[in-house]
């Protein structure tokens, strides 16, 4: 039993391995100059430099996509949050056949390929004269935060024990009041989780950005990955910056995200 | 009595009123241009009916990105499934509750990250010359390796960087499936000397069946935004061997001739196939 659980364990560490090293190899090429990374044997000890961060944070470009990515993604976790909270609570609170219904069309949003939802919209946005504007993208995006919303708050909701919102009832509190005083409070902390999600999701969303924006209104994956495109050779340095930058937003949610998972699961199933 | 049976509509029709109008204004539209000859070009267009659904019937590069797009679905489900249930047990036998958490918040870093950065972060670490995971490969053989760029192992390398920032995190939450099975079977099933693979393959596995066949559903869901990776790493390439359906819809959109009506009828199609078999599946799923 002794060697399995070693090869095992073993296993284990190599997957954390997989995970971190590509990220940690990525973050020393961010401070490497091209030199040091177009070398035939990796090297792991070199002069670090901070031209590549600096570059990156000093292209006009990446501010404006920095700002528009900050304004399209939190006006748009708002409106998933004013839209998806209440449906949520009622799709928690009040379980029959409609709202059973609702909840599956929710969820089939999602089976939804985002090029036949993106195609059609870069037309309307053209005809409507909004095409490339933050407008745009924030009616664009508020589909996917309202759904996502929805899907991951229902449970939170479902965890607020019933007799709480009935001794409130009791109270002489009405049913708009059990929702705002008390409902929202006790399951806040779930909720951060889900709306974290939905930051996360809108923030790292491609597709839908790459096809509807083409200057005014991108956002910082598009430009990133358009550095790819800088000049002649591949700027390696400069785009490992780029995408050191752009990962730390998500990174820095890890906490709430991964709180999040552990609400979800071990006190439903009890 | 009469304000507590407002609230769910007050509270509902709102929401679905502007999830309808967010999804449905723009699914008639994608029907309506798909009917038409619209190009990015030209501002005139004029209704042609089917045309473009009976050109895609001919169009063999279209037959080539539903097959990759299906085999990119069997992959990835498959290989995400596989990496969770196995990690899953794994982390559940050989650690201990600190050493759980942990992993479970390691675990759950790829895929938070943009799947653009996941796609850099790989197709650096693939690059034929000076990769670090080509380089044991240099290093051994003294030959170069171009995943990428091999028409039989670019779509396994990026389907890779899939399963790299899926299968983690699904097998986080396995693990927690498992968790919070209740103790008694097991223990009684522990007492009884059965293997612990025994255990698994008879005992948790069948008693999270319906659990197992939502999250393979899921993944399916998520598999069809490949569209990220493909673009970042490949481009389609080479040639059209790694070319889904998204990819090869944007690139007649947009890249070479902007047929946008063309397209259009692609998407339609796309999407009235992944509606019809995820909303059969995920209703028998859930009978």
């Amino acid at each position: 039993m002794t060697p399995a659980r070693f090869i095992g364990k073993f296993f284990l560490g190599l997957m954390l391995f997989i995970i971190l090293f590509p990220m940690f190899w990525t973050l020393l090429n961010a401070f490497k100059e091209n030199v040091d990374i177009l070398t035939r044997t990796p090297k792991l000890f070199f002069t670090p430099v901070v031209d590549n961060i600096l570059y990156v944070l000093g292209r006009a470009s990446v501010l404006e996509a920095l700002v528009n990515s900050l304004i399209i993604c939190s006006v748009s976790v708002m409106i998933g949050i004013l839209f998806g909270l209440p449906a949520a609570y009622a799709v928690a609170r009040y379980p029959n056949r409609w709202t059973e219904e609702v909840q599956f069309f929710v969820l089939s949003l999602r089976f939804l390929p985002p090029v036949a939802v993106t195609i059609p919209l870069m037309v309307i946005w053209l005809n409507l004269g909004l095409y490339d504007t933050r407008v745009a993208m924030i009616a664009t995006y508020s589909l996917l935060t309202i759904s996502i919303t929805i899907w991951l708050a229902v449970p939170g909701f479902q965890q607020v024990p019933k007799v709480i919102e009935e001794a409130a009832q009791v109270d002489g509190y009405g049913p708009y009041a059990i929702f705002a005083k008390i409902a929202l409070p006790i399951a806040m902390k779930t909720l951060l989780g889900a709306v974290a999600f939905s930051f996360v999701l809108i923030w790292n969303e491609f597709l839908m950005a790459l096809m509807l924006t083409t200057s005014d209104a991108k956002t910082l994956p598009i430009v990133a990955s358009e550095m790819s495109q800088l000049g002649l050779d591949v700027p390696w340095g400069i785009l490992n910056a780029a995408v050191i930058l752009l990962s730390l937003p998500p990174l820095l949610l890890l906490g709430l995200l991964s709180g999040f998972m552990n609400s979800m699961f071990t006190n439903k199933s009890r | 009595m009469t304000r507590r049976e407002t609230l769910p509509y007050v509270f509902l029709v709102p929401t679905i009123l502007v999830l309808m109008v967010l999804a449905f204004v723009p699914l008639g539209y994608a029907i309506n241009i798909s009917l038409q000859d619209k190009t990015l070009i030209s501002p005139n267009s004029s209704y042609i009916w089917f045309e473009n659904y009976i050109d895609l019937l001919s169009d063999r590069r279209f037959k080539n990105s539903l097959w990759i797009s299906l085999k990119w679905e069997l992959i990835t489900v498959t290989a995400t499934i596989i990496a969770a249930l196995g990690l899953g047990v794994m982390m559940y036998e050989l650690l201990t509750p600190r050493q759980r958490n942990f992993f479970c918040l390691v675990f759950l870093v790829p895929v938070i990250l943009p799947r653009v950065c996941a796609a850099f972060v790989w197709k650096f670490a693939f690059h034929p010359l000076y990769g670090i995971v080509t380089y044991p490969y240099r290093l051994i053989t003294g030959d170069t390796l171009d995943m990428l760029a091999d028409p039989t192992m670019a779509l396994y390398a990026v389907a890779f960087v899939d399963v790299w920032q899926w299968g983690f995190f699904f097998a986080v939450i396995f693990l927690k499936l498992l968790e919070s099975l209740p103790p008694e079977p097991l223990e009684a099933a522990r007492l009884d000397y059965v293997k612990t693979w025994q255990l698994h393959a008879y005992i948790t596995l069948p008693l999270l069946k319906v659990p197992i066949i939502s999250l393979a559903l899921v993944k399916a869901i998520e598999s069809l935004r490949s569209f990220d990776l493909v673009y970042i790493m490949t481009r389609g390439g080479p040639g059209i061997t790694t070319e889904t359906l998204d990819m090869y819809a944007f690139s007649q959109g947009f890249i070479e001739a902007g047929k946008i009506s063309y397209a259009s009828s692609m998407a339609v199609i796309m999407m009235v196939l992944t509606v019809v078999i995820f909303t059969f599946i995920w209703k028998k799923a859930r009978i």
